[in-house]
């Protein structure tokens, strides 16, 4: 059973039902970093997945060829999921609002916004049409059933199968681990979390900073929602994201405000999610209910916490609003 | 929360600006007092009404919203006051939704007013709501006075069982709340999934769980007051009412609420005056959980009599917009839930009449969450307030 249990199939699952939550993980990684908290992850992803839908469906009416049309659900999925970002950060920036309250509420608006859109434009509760889905970036030959060929076999699936976002995804964890790192803008970034006293007095502009890392969030938690439908469901259901978001900043906090960081933690919950949808298909002969199979990523995110957070130490202004001087 | 973090006062320098007027009478020092007296009661009095405000923005940008979407506002709106107000069934019918938000409400406000975000006050509500429908099905043939109180406990018991490991987490290693209460609703919403669809699934098609006896329901208001036309309002509603009055006298005449007060408005503070946080928040977010159980144990014994896998409409999550309607009062929360008991008793109505989704509510929700919530409308009031001040004084 376990050969059957522990295919490439199941490794590549992983990394696609890890996708979303990195996504978002690695944009919550960039927030945090700025000393903005961003608990509306959640909501951008919902908000995302369903505009993204929505602008796939309508594009062909409204002149875009066929082969564009998934593209332009992406964009769409982007600035929607960036306009909400806005707000939030408008909100915690400007106003200095308490940041967590700002988030929840996001997250309000963006399940009653869908579903209110959801029965205005399609006239019903529940699920919208199905796009085409986005297909692989490569379509590669199989190598027969000779031992190469299953060496093969195992490198096309678990690198080589996957949908574009997807490797977007791993190339923006490595590029902002990098960028945070490396440039001058990173080094800014991690002063208006630590120190934007500090930051301010030699002349980093605070406000602008922390709208550039939110709205950078929204656009990592717009590829994250385009994922989920455009690329693995091809339909928006309500409420669709299911916690993913809430999952993504646990991910960020074991991933230590890490972008890398938080794309391989990510990688450890979508690799439980992939586990668990695999256990369900042996349900028979294992004898465990399928609810505890669904728990398994949420109990994961406690665990992890559990064991990790008290060493984890996060941003010192994170959470904290400031009030640019002059 | 609001209560917890008050606005810094009134900063003289942005107001009267010295420097920058030379004609100025004498004395600016009585000027700048004089101003920061009339920007606390400015901002007093646009504390007490934000709530107010913030409800009829938020119904505005809904009507903006239903009007885009090519209905009549104020044909909705009508017909969602007739269905939330029109006669004593739907009066009965506003109650009746009104009672769990009661109990959320409180249970998220307790926990604000501690410093502590239970978001996951549905999962608790779901804990709760399995213990009464197990206990009060076990208690079938005892006196009532036995039955219905033992469900009550038992629910109050299981919602802050279903709260302490996040309490925990949080005293001793700093998790933070909102991520572990969250993943502990979604576990507890799975648990109750397999227990109505497996050990305590009542025969028949429907996955849910067998009737309660009627020793262990709570009684129609109707029922004991006969005077009444027929409703679905229950005796949760007094009920409720009792426990905000109970968490009002917690909060301001015992220990318990006065330690819970302190950790939520400087937990260092609190610390140094010997008040320990890590106990203060493990009782803070247990009996905000018990409070969420409860939730669960009025929708059980008052109106469905059984627990199934949908039984809530997410009362947990509104509880938050009740309590930051609120302001975290326990007897405002009274008023808050039963507003939004009345927005989600004429919704259906609204729906069947003005022909406008349901959701709309969850979106007028949102707003007056980040309105009320997020201070947003002190803070930019004030800032006006402040500039025109400003801008007066300096010119």
């Amino acid at each position: 059973m376990l050969a059957e249990i522990f295919t490439p199939e199941l490794f590549a699952s992983a990394v696609r039902l890890a996708t979303p939550i990195a996504l978002a993980a690695v944009g919550a990684s960039i927030c945090e970093r700025s000393g903005i908290v961003n608990i509306a992850m959640e909501g951008l992803m919902l908000v995302s997945a369903f505009f993204g839908i929505v602008a796939a469906l309508f594009a062909p009416s409204w002149g875009v060829p066929e082969s564009l049309a998934i593209w332009v659900g992406v964009l769409a999925a982007v600035i929607s999921s960036v306009v909400f970002a806005a707000l939030h950060a408008w909100a915690s920036i400007n106003l200095r609002a308490d940041q967590v309250i700002s988030g929840t509420a996001i997250n309000i608006l963006a399940l009653g916004t869908t579903g209110f859109l959801m029965e205005t434009i399609f006239g019903h509760p529940g699920t919208t049409e199905s796009v085409k889905r986005m297909q692989p970036l490569l379509t590669l030959p199989t190598g027969g059933d000779s031992f190469l060929g299953t060496v093969w076999h195992w490198i096309d699936v678990v690198l080589l199968s996957y949908t574009p976002i997807v490797y977007l995804g791993i190339f923006l964890a490595i590029f902002l681990t990098w960028a945070l790192y490396r440039t001058r803008w990173g080094l800014r970034l991690r002063a208006l979390g630590e120190h934007p006293r500090a930051a301010d007095t030699v002349g980093v502009k605070v406000l602008r900073g922390r709208w550039v890392a939110v709205l950078l969030s929204g656009a990592m938690a717009g590829l994250a929602g385009a994922n989920l439908t455009l690329e693995q469901v091809g339909s928006f259901t309500e409420n669709m994201t299911n916690g993913r978001g809430f999952i993504a900043l646990a991910a960020n906090i074991f991933g230590r405000w890490v972008p890398g960081g938080a794309y391989l933690a990510s990688l450890l919950f979508g690799f439980a999610d992939a586990l668990q949808l695999r256990l369900q298909l042996f349900s028979a002969q294992i004898q465990i209910p399928g609810q505890f199979f669904r728990m398994l990523p949420y109990l994961l995110t406690v665990l992890v916490l559990a064991g990790v957070v008290g060493r984890a130490v996060s941003p010192a202004a994170l959470g904290k609003p400031y009030k640019e001087k002059g | 929360m609001s209560e917890n973090t008050p606005q810094p006062p009134a900063d003289p320098t942005l107001a009267s600006q010295p420097g920058s007027s030379p004609g100025e009478p004498p004395a600016p020092e009585s000027i700048e007092k004089r101003f920061a007296l009339e920007q606390e009661q400015v901002q007093r009095v646009i504390r007490i009404v934000t709530p107010f405000i913030s409800v009829l923005i938020a119904m505005l940008i809904g009507s903006i919203i239903i009007l885009s979407s090519g209905k009549d506002p104020a044909a909705a709106f009508l017909a969602m006051f007739d269905g939330a107000f029109g006669g004593p069934r739907q009066v009965g019918e506003t109650l009746l939704r009104a009672t769990p938000l009661i109990f959320t409400g409180l249970a998220v406000a307790y926990g604000f007013r501690a410093g502590l975000f239970n978001i996951g006050a549905e999962g608790q509500l779901f804990m709760g709501g399995l213990a009464a429908a197990y206990v009060g099905y076990q208690l079938a043939g005892m006196p009532w006075v036995i039955a219905a109180p033992g469900a009550l406990v038992a629910a109050a018991l299981a919602g802050a069982a279903w709260a302490f490991l996040p309490a925990l987490m949080k005293a001793k290693i700093g998790a933070h709340e909102v991520i572990t209460t969250m993943m502990f609703s979604y576990i507890g919403r799975y648990f109750v999934s397999w227990v109505v669809n497996g050990p305590f699934r009542a025969p028949g098609q429907i996955p849910q769980t067998p009737e309660i006896p009627p020793e262990s329901r709570l009684p129609r208001l109707s029922e004991l007051l006969t005077f009444i036309e027929p409703n679905r309002a229950h005796f949760g509603i007094i009920l409720g009412i009792i426990a905000a009055v109970v968490v009002w006298w917690i909060l301001k005449y015992t220990v318990m609420g006065f330690e819970a007060r302190a950790v939520g408005f400087n937990p260092s503070a609190a610390e140094n005056g010997g008040i320990s946080f890590a106990s203060t928040t493990v009782k803070s977010l247990c009996t905000s959980g018990a409070l969420a159980g409860l939730s669960g144990a009025v929708e059980v014994m008052g109106l469905h009599y059984r627990l199934f896998d949908q039984f809530s409409s997410g009362f947990g999550f509104t509880g938050i917009a009740v309590a930051l309607l609120a302001k975290n009062n326990p007897i405002g929360v009274i008023a808050a839930a039963i507003l939004f008991g009345a927005l989600s008793a004429g919704s259906g109505t609204m729906q069947l009449q003005a022909d406008v989704s349901t959701k709309v509510i969850s979106v007028i929700q949102g707003i007056i969450i980040f309105l009320v919530g997020a201070e947003l409308i002190v803070t930019w009031a004030v800032g006006r307030v402040r500039a025109r001040k400003g801008a007066l004084n300096a010119g």
